[in-house]
């Protein structure tokens, strides 16, 4: 149906494709998966013609050429304040007299939602229905085109587990179709259960060309995505301190998403959590800022319980460094000096209501000294590059010289360098006594600085992988798994 | 020289030789000297609009030199002190992304508050504090409604406006607040000269500096801006986004009630129906001083002086005989061009100050 060869695409001298092959047929299913930046997305925006190859062709089977590729991306591209109909319509509505013709909308999308079990009234707000519906939806579009192949990208990332099920059962209905789905994922539970061949990219490279999914299991899709297993990282022993742990979390339950979850984090102590995207390990970081509330259970952050708010737990001693900088970390259209004040006197009143500026800006250039930030206090934040923005993110929560750090991706987009450098921060606060909580969502992060890794499956632990046995392979097969992982070191809370 | 001292010069001295070609290519001079010290965070931002006032000033003075009469000029200030106090206020609201429309009934109800009290026998200057805890308290309802109802400042303020504005109706029962004291010490000391200039005009002066101070020096001016600026980082920083509304729509209300105590004082009536269509004068005041509607910034100096264009617009046009019908045109004209010119310097200004970094 569809021959994709030797496709080759890069970006600035790095490859994000290098001689990838790929060959949809009708009636399947094929899965693509590979890590974050394996060159996923790059493929399927060739393929949809979006982008265009520096290398290498795309065909069509003759049979395809009238109806084409439609690709449901990631994120929902939809109108939630339209009704279902006229986001099943967005270019070249059906027409009466110059009017958009309900009737002939409604007969065309009738079969095609039929079809996905969407049963909804098309005069429906689309923001009214539940997020699984408007997954739905958007595939619904993408049929009503009448495509002979379907690229789902992502589908599931947003979906309950319940919607899950109801995919399967459209995937199945359409390829009894004849349609060729490329379904491209990271939960490798799926691909075992809906694909029928499997491809595989590592670094732009296929390392697993459209082998059959009844031949190889989940261990042998991790090995295809990682390669083989790097030597162990030499890691620095540190001693957690003695005394009551700043960060206690037990038999936590938050409503649909944790479940009975019990952790601590001692001083000292570098712990990481990790799960597929919906896991829980975020929900859980979330527990100890205080932004979220908590059904049953025991929390003690610092010396107090349960924050109620993110001020609450910045007052407790909790420094947060959320993954999206520029929306939640900075105040880019400020300078350096008023970004590293934004906590520790804005938020915690340290300094008073009116400290000298120049005191101000001198904590700041030591700070800036202490992360070798490139740029002065004075400079304006957006003018920084990436890393160095990270950097004032992280003097901003240093400055208030914080007893738990909680981190989420910190070196989303950073360089090498600087996320070696981040790396060395951490282990310096760590070693000062601070509690340190990692989430990320490259692993290799994970191995590298933590000295345990808290493992969630659907909102419990179900793994915690500590000492020689925290390595990338591991961390991904508990992820996927859930069930199969101990490690040697630590216990496994299970229940 | 300290460790730290060394690292910010190297990091200087790294990034002057990094964009080194580019400041060599305009002729100007590196980072490092003089040029770049001079402390152009603020310098730009107030320079454009006192610019342009003074550009109107001597526009209209060239060919009608009774117009720069001190005592024209002085009347003219006077006119704008009313609404540049509110555009002081105005500016903490704007700076943080809120809004408050409701000045101009505040003002009205603040009025009519302090007449009645001084009628039914109450001493003037014990009447000031009351007017202007009344507009604190005006302020604080604005903030908590907003708060507690998820709404935004604007929807609320633009109900409350008219809710201040009705309760001053009813308590005036439509009609102006006459008979009152008007030889007492408040009325001809608040209401008239010191020093051959209107009482007004140093409070407004006053708040002027004070304001200024607090929002570029104080923590609670830092909190606006930052909140202004992004109110999502703001909020993941800890800081008390809430209290800060609070407090930034209270001190609107407060310079609100300070320009109801001098228009009482100096009108020497409540008049209920006063202040119509001054918020949105102040609003513009704002915006023509160079504080945006998206937050992040603002200017009390620059609030002033666009309060002091606008009412030297409508004190020329007196001067240039516009038909009176055509005032409204031509004050809508002036807003347009002084917002036009003062963005269009703004942005020369930066693109300056980027070459030169």
């Amino acid at each position: 149906m569809l021959d994709a060869r030797s496709l080759v695409k890069s970006y600035g001298g790095v490859k994000a494709l290098d001689r990838a092959d790929i060959r949809l047929r009708g009636g399947e299913v094929h899965a693509l998966v590979g890590e974050n930046g394996a060159g996923k997305s790059t493929l399927v925006r060739i393929l949809s013609g979006t982008l265009a190859p520096d290398e290498g062709s795309v065909r069509l089977a003759d049979r395809a050429r009238e109806g084409g590729i439609a690709v449901v991306s990631q994120e929902l591209s939809l109108f939630p304040d339209l009704t279902v109909r006229e986001n099943l319509f967005p270019h070249r509505p059906p027409r009466r007299f110059g009017l958009l013709d309900r009737g002939a909308m409604d007969r065309a999308a009738r079969p095609v939602l039929a079809d996905l079990g969407l049963d909804v009234d098309p005069g429906t707000l689309l923001g009214e229905l539940p997020l699984a519906d408007q997954q739905l939806t958007e595939i619904a579009r993408a049929l009503l085109r009448r495509p002979r192949v379907l690229v789902l990208d992502e589908p599931t990332s947003a979906l309950p587990a319940a919607a899950v099920d109801r995919l399967e059962q459209v995937l199945r209905t359409l390829t009894e179709r004849g349609i060729a789905i490329l379904y491209v994922t990271h939960f490798l539970e799926e691909v075992m259960r809906f694909a029928h061949r499997v491809t595989v990219l590592r670094d732009g490279r296929v390392t697993l060309a459209g082998v059959r999914g009844e031949e190889i299991g989940v261990p042998d899709l991790v090995k295809a995505m990682l390669g083989a297993a790097p030597p162990l990282p030499v890691r620095r022993e540190r001693a957690p301190a003695d005394g009551p742990p700043p960060v206690v979390l037990s038999e936590v339950c938050v409503p649909g998403r944790l479940t009975d979850v019990t952790f601590t984090v001692r001083a000292g102590e570098v712990v990481g959590v990790a799960g597929l995207q919906g896991a829980g390990h975020l929900d859980a970081l979330a527990v100890v800022c205080g932004r979220t509330a908590v059904s049953a259970g025991r929390v003690g952050v610092g010396d107090r319980g349960l924050p109620r708010s993110l001020r609450d737990a910045i007052r407790a001693g909790v420094a947060f460094v959320p993954s999206d900088r520029k929306r939640f970390g900075l105040m880019t259209d400020r300078t350096v000096w008023e970004n590293t004040t934004s906590v520790s006197w804005l938020a915690l009143g340290r300094g008073g209501v009116m400290p000298s500026r120049a005191e101000l800006v001198r904590r700041t250039a030591d700070l800036t000294a202490r992360l070798r930030l490139r740029g002065g206090p004075h400079d304006v934040v957006a003018r920084l590059s990436g890393g160095n923005q990270q950097k004032v993110v992280f003097a901003k929560w240093l400055a208030t010289d914080p007893r738990i750090v909680v981190l989420d991706d910190p070196t989303r987009g950073v360089d090498v360098g600087v996320r070696a450098e981040m790396h060395a921060i951490v282990g310096e606060l760590a070693a000062g006594g601070a509690a340190v909580l990692v989430a990320s969502t490259d692993l290799a992060e994970l191995t590298e600085v933590c000295d345990r890794v808290l493992v969630f499956v659907r909102g419990r632990i179900t793994a915690e992988v500590s000492g020689g046995r925290l390595t990338e392979h591991e961390l991904a097969a508990a992820m996927q798994s859930g069930a199969d992982v101990r490690s040697n070191g630590g216990e496994a809370h299970r229940s | 020289m300290t460790e730290t001292d060394r690292a910010v010069e190297d990091a200087e001295r790294a990034r002057a030789r990094e964009q080194g070609g580019g400041t060599r290519r305009f002729g100007l001079p590196p980072a490092g000297t003089w040029a770049a010290r001079l402390p152009t965070r603020w310098l730009p931002d107030e320079l454009g609009v006192l610019l342009v006032l003074a550009l109107l000033i001597a526009g209209i003075g060239i060919p009608y030199p009774d117009f720069l009469d001190s005592d024209n000029l002085l009347t003219t200030a006077h006119n704008s002190v009313y609404i540049s106090l509110m555009a002081c206020g105005m500016v903490f609201a704007l700076a943080m992304r809120e809004v408050d429309l409701s000045v101009g009934g505040s003002y009205a109800m603040c009025l009519v508050v302090g007449a009645l009290l001084v009628r039914e026998g109450v001493d003037p200057w014990l009447a000031v504090p009351v007017m202007l805890l009344t507009g604190t308290a005006l302020g604080v309802f604005n903030a908590l409604v907003t708060t507690l109802l998820a709404l935004p400042s604007f929807i609320v303020t633009l109900g409350t406006l008219m809710l201040f504005r009705g309760i001053g109706l009813a308590l005036a029962d439509g009609k102006q607040i006459t008979d009152l004291p008007l030889d007492d010490s408040f009325f001809t000391l608040a209401g008239g000269d010191l020093g051959g200039v209107p009482f007004a005009l140093w409070v407004l002066l006053a708040v002027t500096a004070v304001l200024t101070v607090v929002l570029a020096r104080t923590r609670f001016g830092s909190r606006v801006r930052a909140i202004g600026s992004n109110p999502e980082a703001a909020t993941f920083s800890g800081i008390p986004v809430v209290r800060t509304r609070v407090q930034a729509l209270a001190l609107s209300g407060l310079t609100t009630a300070c320009a109801s105590v001098l228009a009482l004082a100096y009108y020497g009536a409540g008049d209920p129906t006063l202040g119509q269509g001054y918020e949105l004068q102040a609003i513009a005041a704002c915006i023509i001083g160079g504080t945006p509607l998206a937050g992040g910034r603002g200017s009390v100096v620059g609030a002033v002086a666009g309060a002091l264009i606008l009412a030297v617009v409508a004190s020329g046009l007196v001067f240039f005989e516009v038909p009176i019908n055509w005032t409204s045109f031509a004050t809508g004209a002036v807003i347009l061009v002084a917002v036009a010119a003062d963005s269009a310097l703004r942005r020369r200004g930066r693109r300056r100050a980027s070459r030169r970094q």
